[in-house]
């Protein structure tokens, strides 16, 4: 993942006395500042030299002691209690949108009305991702080349058309999807519609696609992100369904393009049901059939193994148009039905009877449709879409409410938009605060968003995004990315995290400069300083308060917190030392 | 035989079979004190083949299972052959490391383990597996985690860390623990490179982070993790004796994170380690070659360099190896199996009665079969951990780890 310098000097060492504060120990530290600790994506080997002298002596405040066997755990004292939920526009951009820029905030304030009416008008704004000019974002994905190429010309020109011995031919098949990870989290960090962006995080995760599992996934990826995902984020999810089921993407990456009635694979229907549909929670196990509740009326409350099995076989010949010798077949990567590998005997799924011989896919059709509007699978997407955007204990009564809207508007061809509006509508939503946490991903996104940090569009800043712990598009089994605090809140994922917030503040990785000292402008008194960055960056006093004290002492550096800082070194160390902080805080990490 | 190359392999191989790949060192408490025992769980994830890890040797059910797998069997003469456990059976090729290890006596091995629940589906089996509550999934902690409450000698507040995972998204089984650690490896683990500046942030992040609510606590958590590994990663690490890791396996990778912790005299009660790629429904490999082999060879050659790298903590640590279920007896079109039921555990240790296979082989006829399709279950797989945790961490009460499990009499794995 890249060089490393640990412990090498840049040559800009400066020490100066008097910058050891309240936090800080010694006094010492300036002349470390600058080392370029993080580097190459965030990669920070560890160097034994450095290590080896790093016995210190007299250290033994707050468990940090010098011994490798710590005789008094670093067990909390401080009882804070949960922070206080913030402000409706803090809830807003935390969990409709991947975090704020600057202005955002005032913008949501000076909506017209009161909280609920500003919240309204700017979800319904949201949900109108076409209506919202994006042409800071668009020049940023100008020049990705393989952004609207067709599904067909992609095959063609990633896949079918490269040169057995093109020495880049592997590097060529992957273009389509290094493009769809940059334009992606490009997308994240400029884009003004970002509940589509949230929305397009979600059904990636809820459909996901590993697209690394075999090479002919890799040339129909942008495809899969453009025509399957995100044209449907907002949309119907009978139709969305059938699109997944179709994309070659989704064909190969659960088998489904191979399954036939001489060798049925069940991987896929098992997934739809499993992950994509039913849930788990609806899965019965072994079981017969007519042995679940409801199923002598044909509306089964549950499935079984058998129910898998029978939806296998209504997949088969559900395929890829590609370099097969047979009549009608193009190579053009798009879904073909190919009838000799169907089984065309009568089969029967969540008690209904399909009988044989059904035209073309209709049996996987009727698959979909009973799946798509069963009460099951209402519920189960109401509660992963409440979990998303209101909580890890997601509150039932809106799960209920989302689960009925879903079913209401089944047909509807912007169904989710109203599946939306009742969780985000809810008083619940509102009320909710610290159930959840960022992911990395979110964390990067959100961190790069606040500081105005310019990125550039190259595979560095995906190596952060897997350095932080979420690569994007790189989760392999098919269940997406867990959606529960638990899963984020590992030690390598908050030290990841903690290394990257700082690196930004400081501006000690040359791919992410973010420039504080210019955002800081002429502020020079610690008070005005502290205040200034807690509510550019939180949006709110921090939690708990005395945090703010911290900074304003540590700022001050023993004196007067509204005497300004004189010396521009210190000052800079200083500030970009608080942007960090107030970055790799807790509060930077509540949703 | 072909070494496993992790990118060709995700890159270029069939779509079944590169789910859950990859390895790592998924978690790691700490005891009070040094000189505990140690118990490692290996969890190998996607589903083992346990048929073609015990093949039948011999008798009607050689003939099933020949029958059941044309190119997928192991065979019992000729290159590649069974290595023979007993009459019945045998033990596939890759794992000869471990052949050695069952000879010398620290190896025992239990055909045919699983739980009550049907599930074939892997998140749910992982799920039940971990949470040890089969067909119920509302438990709020892990069985690692009520592992270590249950066989708990000192006072809490004196563990320095209960539960280090060394792993981004930590296992279910280490769930509920918010003193549960995660790390990959050693790689980075600090705050920074510089002693002071590294001081610096740590006292920072610790003012920062002070506090009772969950997110605190899990900072706190690692904080103190960071501090303790930055302080044993101290110098180069020299495996004991004659122990050789492989080179380019992540799985060998964590087991020696692992060793290092546990000789820097930190005494790790618990560590759970995984290795996924087990979920072979395409071109498994045969006659006891290719995919699924040199995935057996990278477990073998790993737990036989632990074992002998832990030197004198042998006696003392336990490992225990399992997967969420085995796989369907008959191959399926693709020269692969799908999901299954019953598995197989191995239990490798200094103080484990080994060099025998312990439980009981169901058999291979229709009518012996789960579900007419899969191999039974016979010795469930919290009987062989109650018995682990008995003998050798002292476990008053199963009941306080397994809720509602009336536990099987004890096989006499452990000495």
């Amino acid at each position: 993942m890249g060089d490393l310098e640990a412990g090498q000097k840049d040559g800009l060492d400066t020490t100066k006395d008097g910058l050891d504060t309240t936090i800080p120990e010694p006094a010492t530290i300036a002349s470390h500042s600058r080392r370029k600790f993080l580097r190459a994506g965030g990669a920070l080997v560890v160097t034994a030299a450095v290590i080896a002298g790093a016995r210190e002596a007299n250290a033994n405040l707050r468990g940090f002691s010098s011994d490798v066997k710590l005789e008094k755990p670093l067990l909390s004292t401080r009882k804070t209690g949960k922070p206080a939920i913030p402000a409706l526009e803090i809830v807003v951009f935390n969990r409709l949108a991947i975090g704020w820029r600057p202005g955002d905030l005032e913008a949501f304030r000076k909506l017209p009305g009161n909280n609920a009416e500003k919240l309204r008008s700017w979800l319904e704004l949201q949900l109108g991702p076409e209506k919202i000019a994006d042409p800071d974002c668009d020049a940023k994905l100008a020049s990705l080349e393989s952004l609207s190429k067709p599904l067909e010309v992609a095959w063609t020109d990633y896949y079918k058309n490269l040169d057995e011995k093109d020495e880049k031919k592997y590097q060529k098949m992957g273009i389509p999807t290094l493009e769809a990870r940059l334009a992606t989290v490009t997308r994240m960090v400029y884009s003004k519609r970002q509940l589509l962006e949230v929305m397009v995080d979600f059904w990636h995760n809820h459909f996901n696609v590993h697209p690394e599992r075999d090479d002919s996934i890799r040339p129909t990826f942008m495809s899969y992100d453009r025509d399957v995902i995100r044209a449907n984020a907002f949309g119907n999810f009978r139709v969305m369904l059938e699109a997944v089921a179709k994309h070659p993407a989704m064909l190969r990456y659960l088998d489904n393009a191979s399954s036939n009635r001489a060798g049925p694979n069940e991987n896929y229907a098992r997934e739809l049901f499993e992950l994509h549909t039913m849930g788990a929670e609806n899965y019965r196990g072994v079981g017969r059939q007519r042995d679940v509740s409801g199923y002598a009326q044909g509306k089964p409350e549950a499935y079984v193994d058998d129910d898998v099995y029978e939806a296998t076989r209504c997949f088969t010949g559900w395929r890829i148009d590609d370099n097969i010798d047979e009549p009608g077949f193009n190579n053009t990567g798009q879904f073909a039905f190919f009838q000799p590998w169907h089984d065309r005997f009568q089969k029967t799924v969540l008690g209904r009877y399909l009988p044989p011989d059904q035209p073309s896919t209709k049996d996987g059709q009727d698959v979909l449709d009973a799946l798509a509007t069963h009460p099951g699978t209402a519920r189960y997407i109401a509660r992963k879409l409440t979990r998303r955007l209101i909580s890890d204990k997601p509150p039932q009564n809106v799960i209920d409410a989302a689960a009925k809207v879903f079913l209401e508007k089944k047909d509807a061809p912007d169904q989710m938009k109203h599946v939306i509006r009742s969780i985000v509508l809810s008083k619940e939503f509102a009320s909710t605060w610290s159930e959840k946490i960022k992911r990395p991903l979110e964390r990067f996104v959100s961190g790069l968003r606040i500081l105005e940090t310019d990125i550039k569009l190259n595979e560095d800043m995906l190596w952060t995004t897997y350095y932080m712990g979420q690569a994007l598009f790189d989760h392999r089994p098919p269940d997406g990315y867990p959606d529960y605090r638990e899963a984020w809140a590992s030690s390598s994922g908050l030290l990841r995290s903690w290394q990257f917030m700082n690196g930004i503040a400081q501006d000690w990785d040359e791919k992410y400069q973010s420039g504080v000292m210019k955002t800081n402008a002429n502020r020079r008194k610690p008070l005005e300083i502290a205040d200034f960055w807690l509510e550019r960056l939180l949006g709110r006093k921090p939690h708990p308060l005395e945090i703010r004290d911290d900074l304003i002492k540590f700022l001050a550096d023993g004196g007067d917190s509204n005497t300004a800082i004189s010396d521009d070194e210190a000052l800079k160390w200083r500030v970009q030392s608080i942007v960090g902080f107030i970055l790799m805080s807790p509060d930077f990490m509540w949703k | 035989m072909q070494h496993i190359n992790r990118r060709e392999f995700m890159m270029g191989c069939s779509a079944a079979i590169a789910a859950m790949t990859g390895s790592k060192l998924s978690s790691l408490a700490l005891a009070e004190a040094t000189g505990s025992q140690t118990l490692v769980t290996v969890f190998l994830r996607g589903g083992w083949d346990a048929l073609s890890v015990l093949p039948p040797l011999d008798g009607k059910d050689r003939g099933f299972y020949e029958a059941a797998r044309p190119t997928l069997k192991v065979p019992v003469k000729g290159e590649n052959k069974a290595l023979e456990l007993n009459a019945q059976l045998g033990l596939h090729p890759s794992l000869a490391p471990l052949f050695e290890l069952y000879q010398a006596g620290h190896l025992a091995v239990i055909p045919a383990t699983g739980m009550p629940s049907n599930t074939r589906s892997h998140f749910d089996a992982q799920e039940y597996l971990e949470l040890g509550t089969p067909d119920a999934r509302t438990s709020p902690s892990g069985w690692v985690t009520r592992f270590l409450t249950g066989t708990k000698s000192g006072n809490v507040a004196d563990l320095l860390s209960e539960s280090l995972s060394l792993n981004d998204e930590l296992p279910t089984s280490v769930r509920g623990n918010l003193k549960a650690v995660g790390f990959p490896s050693f790689d980075g683990f600090q705050l920074a490179d510089d002693a002071e500046y590294r001081k610096f942030l740590g006292n920072a992040l610790t003012r920062l982070w002070d506090g009772d609510q969950w997110l605190q606590q899990a900072g706190m958590t690692a904080l103190r993790a960071v501090d303790t590994i930055t302080k044993i990663n101290a110098g180069e690490y020299k495996p004991a004796s004659d122990a050789k890791y492989p080179d380019d396996s992540e799985f060998s990778k964590s087991l020696q994170t692992l060793a290092r912790v546990m000789k820097a005299g930190l005494g790790v009660r618990a560590a759970t380690v995984d290795l996924g790629g087990w979920d072979t429904h395409q071109y498994q490999g045969e006659k006891a070659q290719g995919y699924f082999g040199n995935l057996l060879s990278e477990l073998a050659k790993g737990l036989a360099a632990f074992f002998t790298d832990l030197d004198g903590l042998r006696g003392t640590t336990t490992v225990v190896v399992m997967s969420e279920f085995g796989r369907r007896l008959d191959e399926n079109a693709s020269y692969g199996t799908d999901h299954g039921h019953g598995s197989a555990m191995l239990v490798l240790g200094g103080s484990v009665a080994g060099g025998k296979v312990y439980g009981k082989f169901p058999g291979l006829a229709p009518d012996q079969l789960f579900d007419r399709a899969d191999l039974a279950v016979t010795t469930d797989y919290r009987t062989v951990l109650l018995e682990v945790m008995q003998k050798r961490f002292g476990l008053k009460n199963s009941l306080d780890v397994f809720p509602n499990f009336k536990p099987s009499a004890a096989l006499g794995i452990m000495k």
